[in-house]
């Protein structure tokens, strides 16, 4: 099983998946728009793109987990397109999902076994060489030791390892992987490009989906990055890295600054928001490595990084949705065993992802519920300045909130946080999926905002245009460490390196 | 399941039921019935177990499944009288067409739609039955002319056997390589499909077969009780007991069911000095288990280590 | 002159329908739980309201105050004693507990219906109704209670409308029901918007039973019958959507009442049934369904 296919024969040969046109709509929103992809045997083809882009989605319409609205896919030359995914499977297709999903009553050993199995409702009793070929299977993706034990007990790599063995159990020729070193450690993600590479060097068409350039750019033979379910750019790592449209994309093009000095804040030595030493488990995966970072009153911190990294995560545990170890104080009193909505009553408010709008509410009536702990007065007029602030809010005053278009829910949704006059406003991600014009007016509602405010702000973003001009501070964040801290001029210097 | 090998559980089982069968030489006749009752009942439960264990769904209305199998066995003596097995034959067979008839909305919808799909059949059942009553006895039931015997040991011979045997089917599938992708079709469906395993076909089987053996043993309980009616057989609160009994063994086990339905007919029969209060007492007990023991029985006997 | 009678009979009994199916699909809408002991509440409510008249010798305004009080408490205790420590249990999987709640909630259900048996009997009762007597609508003879129950029914409709739609408390209620995450990261504990929807529930579930009890009487066994019916029309709905409950109730009612004085009384339950088959075939989401 080792036949290295040269670059030369995977040339003339056809390609092991071919995908043309591919299209993929889920209502009124475009998820994939023409998609083409070609990945010959032996080959890896890297699919990169920030949230939202479209890269998961293209794996599912490969899949067959998702039906394709238009285009081709074909596996070794045959078109298997609108397929369910079983049929697509038994072609010679495999995919190692991002999150591990190991059956949790059975071991490793029989967890492996099923991948085996043939479809068929007749067997009662299994095929005696299935278990010396998984036994096979498992040697080679290193499981051996752990057989015998169940998946709870494992540790997260063992549990990755699985689902790469689930995958090629059945000789798949196209194996499609997405996010493969999401939470590995330094060594684990070393031990999986090996044996990625080997499997490519069997013959397989691989298609690796990843987010980060950087991680992915030893292991892949050509990059295909996409942005907003289009591609952009596509040929060897390093010439993508290069590419502009891609690094205006990702990274963002010149940038004006305008940071304050870090000693011109008045609570030096005990910052507004500490958080100290805080990490975070998902199950096994670490979402957050003893991160640090501390805010003062009054400062704009940016946190940079692209999806994944751990932003979101870092924001719910200081918002006291999540479990973590370390410790998160405010002005110097510890936030642990607070309830999430006493910490927002209490002023550290957020906006999170996924703006969480009340949908088949009003604007007015989502503004007033955010104004709820206010006297009716106060409620009132703090809406009247928030109106001055987003004017197309009070336009649209009476309108379900859910038929806003995405910049005018963003508005609402930092509207809304404001209403509850916040010490600290944290902003996840509020450009995610918006407009070059939308993010202007967004912006210069923030930068009035710091101006005539002393408001303290915390901006998670992974676009760099938007995040560094009103920041004072940086951050770098990068599969669950910070990396890099720094002033916004020092970044592209500096950070930039660390984030592309 | 544990750290017991199916071998070894089937060999347990297999001792247990062959000191069973000695009961009938000591044991007075109704407790016999009890038992007889209790091992029909076994059956049910295992059969929702399989059900619920696979499609990953709680299923409301197992006495649809059991209803069809009975009254057309029932029905069928009635009007012809053709020999036993013939009836208890086209139950079984009524019982998986009817399996068959409610997976195809059922298994398109998930969640509590599912749970209400097998609900409004056998609201469905019951209106048919009542209101068809010349064929049916209506709500008063149906009486057959024929009972398979009068002998209080062999019938609780048969039920001990039947029972016995239905087990170890049910238990060996779900243990077989078909179970596994079952488990799987029910815990992940679309990494099922993703590993090239045809999840509605998976589940269907696993509909027709609960369905089969639910029909049958239905059947089979009409000729010992020469009698059927509603609030035996069809009646939402006796759908429950299926569950509970089902729950309280151990989900997924199989055999934990019987140990589960077992218990629930001892314990109502243990408690009847407290007359009406007595059914009261047993639900608030398996409430309790349900509360603090969720992984029931078998969980309990075979201290498995994993989260329930 | 039929006519009338099915446009009054089909009117009293669909805004009864309708009180308890809104309350039913309050709970799922916010707190996410299908409560199968439903049935068993509003006849805790309506026998309360009989024992009180029956062994205290109240009158019928303070035996339906009472009747309404014992079903506002019994629903609380159902939240506290089995919904919410199931809710809050480590000792079940995530994907696991609707289904936990579910089977819970149903055995509660019984268990209050084998206690009303054992301590009152299984037999019909009926409460004293507050209204009495007969008057004549457009030729139809209908009994006064039948106007009242209606009435309380859209009173306590309009208090619900009013208390969700203009007090702050509702509208947090609303909102969670929209968006649970949403309402947390506003500063309003979750928990508290859970008891004070419950307390909604508990009132609506009350009110309904005692109703019910003045207008047809209940038994023990009406318990599976009411809480398939509240299940049904809320499916019906559309989950989780009130004023889906509110306009299904009506079809149903309306459904029933036509079959029983066209077709037969046996039969009055088969159209909804069919209608429900057909509408989850079709569209499982109902009528004005969100979930």
């Amino acid at each position: 099983m080792n036949t290295h296919v040269s670059t030369a024969e995977s040339a003339a040969a056809s390609a092991n998946l071919e995908v043309k046109g591919l299209t993929k709509r889920f209502g009124g929103l475009i998820a994939v728009k023409d998609m083409a992809l070609n990945v010959h045997a032996g080959q890896i083809l890297g699919l990169i793109g920030p949230n939202g882009s479209g890269k998961s989605t293209v794996m599912k319409l490969i899949m067959g987990i998702e039906r394709p609205n238009a285009g081709s896919v074909r596996i070794n030359g045959i078109e298997v397109a609108g397929w369910p995914s079983h049929k697509i499977a038994r072609m010679g297709a495999g995919i190692v999902f991002q999150h591990s999903r190991p059956l949790h009553r059975q071991t490793v050993l029989e967890n492996i076994k099923l991948a085996l199995l043939p479809d068929k409702l007749t067997r009662l009793f299994a095929d005696p060489h299935i278990d010396d070929h998984a036994r096979a299977i498992a040697a080679r993706v290193g499981l051996t030791q752990v057989l015998d034990r169940r998946p709870a007990t494992l540790p997260f790599a063992d549990l990755r390892k699985i689902e790469i063995a689930k995958a090629i159990a059945r000789d798949p020729k196209v194996l499609l992987i997405d996010e493969p070193f999401a939470g590995l450690t330094a060594t684990e993600t070393e031990a999986f490009s090996d044996l990625i590479c080997e499997l490519r060097d069997d013959g397989r068409a691989i298609l690796l989906v990843d987010h980060n350039v950087k991680s992915v750019a030893r292991l892949v033979d050509r990059v295909l990055a996409m942005y907003v379910g289009e591609r952009i750019a596509e040929g060897s790592a390093e010439e993508v890295m290069r590419d502009e449209t891609v690094r205006r994309v990702y990274l963002g093009g010149s940038i004006e600054t305008a940071a304050r000095p870090e000693t011109s804040f008045a609570d030096r030595t005990t910052p507004f928001l500490e958080v100290d030493n805080v990490s975070v488990f998902y199950g096994k995966a670490q979402a957050l490595e003893k991160v640090s970072i501390h805010v003062h009153a009054g400062e704009f911190v940016s946190v940079v990084g692209l999806n994944g990294a751990g932003k979101t995560t870092l924001f719910n545990a200081i918002s006291g949705l999540l479990p973590y170890t370390g410790d998160i104080r405010r002005q110097g009193a510890s936030l642990r065993g607070q309830t999430a909505a006493t910490i927002a009553r209490n002023g550290i408010v957020q906006c999170p992802e996924g703006r969480e709008l009340f949908t088949d509410m009003t604007v007015r009536e989502n503004l007033d519920l955010g104004g709820q702990h206010l006297p009716p007065d106060e409620s009132a007029a703090q809406i009247a300045g928030l109106f001055e602030l987003f004017p197309i809010l009070n336009e649209r005053q009476k309108q379900a909130a859910g038929t806003l278009s995405g910049g005018e829910q963003q508005m609402l949704t930092i509207a809304r946080a404001l209403m509850m006059k916040p010490k600290l406003l944290i902003l996840d991600e509020p450009t995610l999926g918006l407009a070059p014009v939308v993010l202007e007016q967004i912006s210069k509602a923030l930068e009035k905002l710091r101006q005539t405010t002393d408001i303290t702000v915390l901006l998670g973003e992974q676009n760099v245009t938007f995040a560094l001009p009103h920041a004072d501070r940086v951050y770098v964040l990068e599969h669950a460490r910070i990396v890099w801290e720094g002033e916004p001029a020092k970044f592209a210097a500096g950070g930039g390196a660390a984030y592309l | 399941m544990g750290t017991l090998s199916t071998t070894r559980i089937l060999l347990i089982a297999l001792g247990a039921v062959i000191l069973l069968s000695f009961l009938p030489l000591g044991v007075s006749g109704y407790v016999l019935g009890l038992l007889t009752i209790a091992y029909y009942f076994g059956v049910f439960a295992m059969a929702w177990d399989l059900l619920f264990g696979f499609a990953g769904e709680v299923n409301f209305g197992p006495t649809f499944l059991i209803g069809t199998g009975a009254y057309t066995a029932g029905i069928l003596d009635n009007l012809y009288q053709p020999p036993i097995f013939v009836c208890v034959a086209a139950g079984a067979l009524a019982a998986v067409l009817g399996g068959v008839v409610l997976a195809l909305p059922a298994l398109r919808v998930r969640g509590p739609y599912f749970g209400l799909t097998t609900l409004v059949a056998v609201l469905m059942l019951q209106n048919f039955i009542v209101v068809d009553a010349s064929l049916t006895g209506g709500e008063i039931g149906l009486t057959v002319p024929d009972v398979i015997t009068i002998s209080d040991a062999t019938n609780y011979w048969i039920a001990l056997w039947f029972m016995a045997i239905s087990g170890a089917i049910l238990f060996a599938l779900s243990r077989s390589p078909v179970g596994l992708i079952l488990q799987a079709s029910g815990q992940d469906a679309v990494q099922a499909g993703a590993l090239g395993f045809n999840v509605t076909k998976h589940k269907l089987a696993a509909f027709i077969i609960s369905a089969f053996f639910s029909g049958l043993a239905g059947a089979m309980l009409v000729f010992y009780l020469g009698s059927a009616s509603v609030g035996t057989l069809v009646d939402i609160t006796v759908g429950v007991q299926i569950i509970i009994a089902a729950v309280l063994g151990g989900r997924r086990t199989i055999l934990g069911a019987v140990l589960g339905a077992i218990f629930l007919i001892a314990m109502s029969e243990a408690l009847r000095p407290l007359g009406d209060l007595s059914n009261f007492v047993v639900f608030a007990m398996a409430l309790v288990v349900v509360l603090l023991f969720p992984s029931g029985f078998f969980g309990l006997l075979t201290r498995s280590k994993e989260p329930s | 002159m039929l006519f009338w009678q099915i446009l009054v009979d089909g009117f009293a009994i669909s805004s009864l329908y309708a009180l308890g199916a809104m309350g039913f699909a309050l709970i799922f809408g916010v707190s996410g739980v299908l409560n199968l002991s439903h049935g068993a509440l509003m006849v805790a409510a309506v026998v309360a309201a009989w024992a009180a008249g029956n062994d205290l010798h109240a009158g019928p305004y303070s035996g339906a105050a009472i009747g309404v009080a014992v079903g506002f408490a019994a629903t609380l205790l159902t939240y506290f004693v089995v919904v919410r420590p199931l809710q809050q249990t480590r000792k079940i999987r995530e994907e696991e507990k609707e289904i936990f709640i579910l089977t819970a909630t149903l055995l509660w259900g019984i268990m209050i219906q084998e206690l009303i048996a054992y301590l009152y009997t299984n037999n019909a009762k009926t409460v004293a109704p507050i209204v009495n007597g007969v008057i004549s609508i457009a030729g139809v003879r209908t009994p006064q209670n039948e106007i009242f129950t209606a009435v309380v029914c859209w009173l306590a409709i309009g208090v619900l409308w009013l208390l969700v739609n203009r007090t702050r408390a509702g509208k947090a209620v609303l909102a969670a029901s929209m968006n649970p995450r949403g309402v947390t990261l506003l500063g309003i504990e979750l928990s508290q918007v859970y008891i004070v929807v419950w307390a909604i529930y508990g009132v609506l579930v009350g009110i309904a039973g005692v109703l019910l009890g003045m207008f047809l009487g209940v038994s023990s066994y009406s318990v599976g019958p009411l809480t398939a019916s509240a299940f049904s029309i809320v499916v019906l709905g559309g989950l989780g959507s009130v004023s889906g409950a509110l306009i299904a109730a009506y079809i149903v009612g309306y459904l029933e009442t036509i079959t029983a004085y066209l077709i037969s009384p046996a039969y009055r339950t088969i159209p909804a049934l069919l209608l429900l088959v057909v509408v989850m075939y079709v569209s499982p989401r109902g009528l004005l369904g969100r979930r």
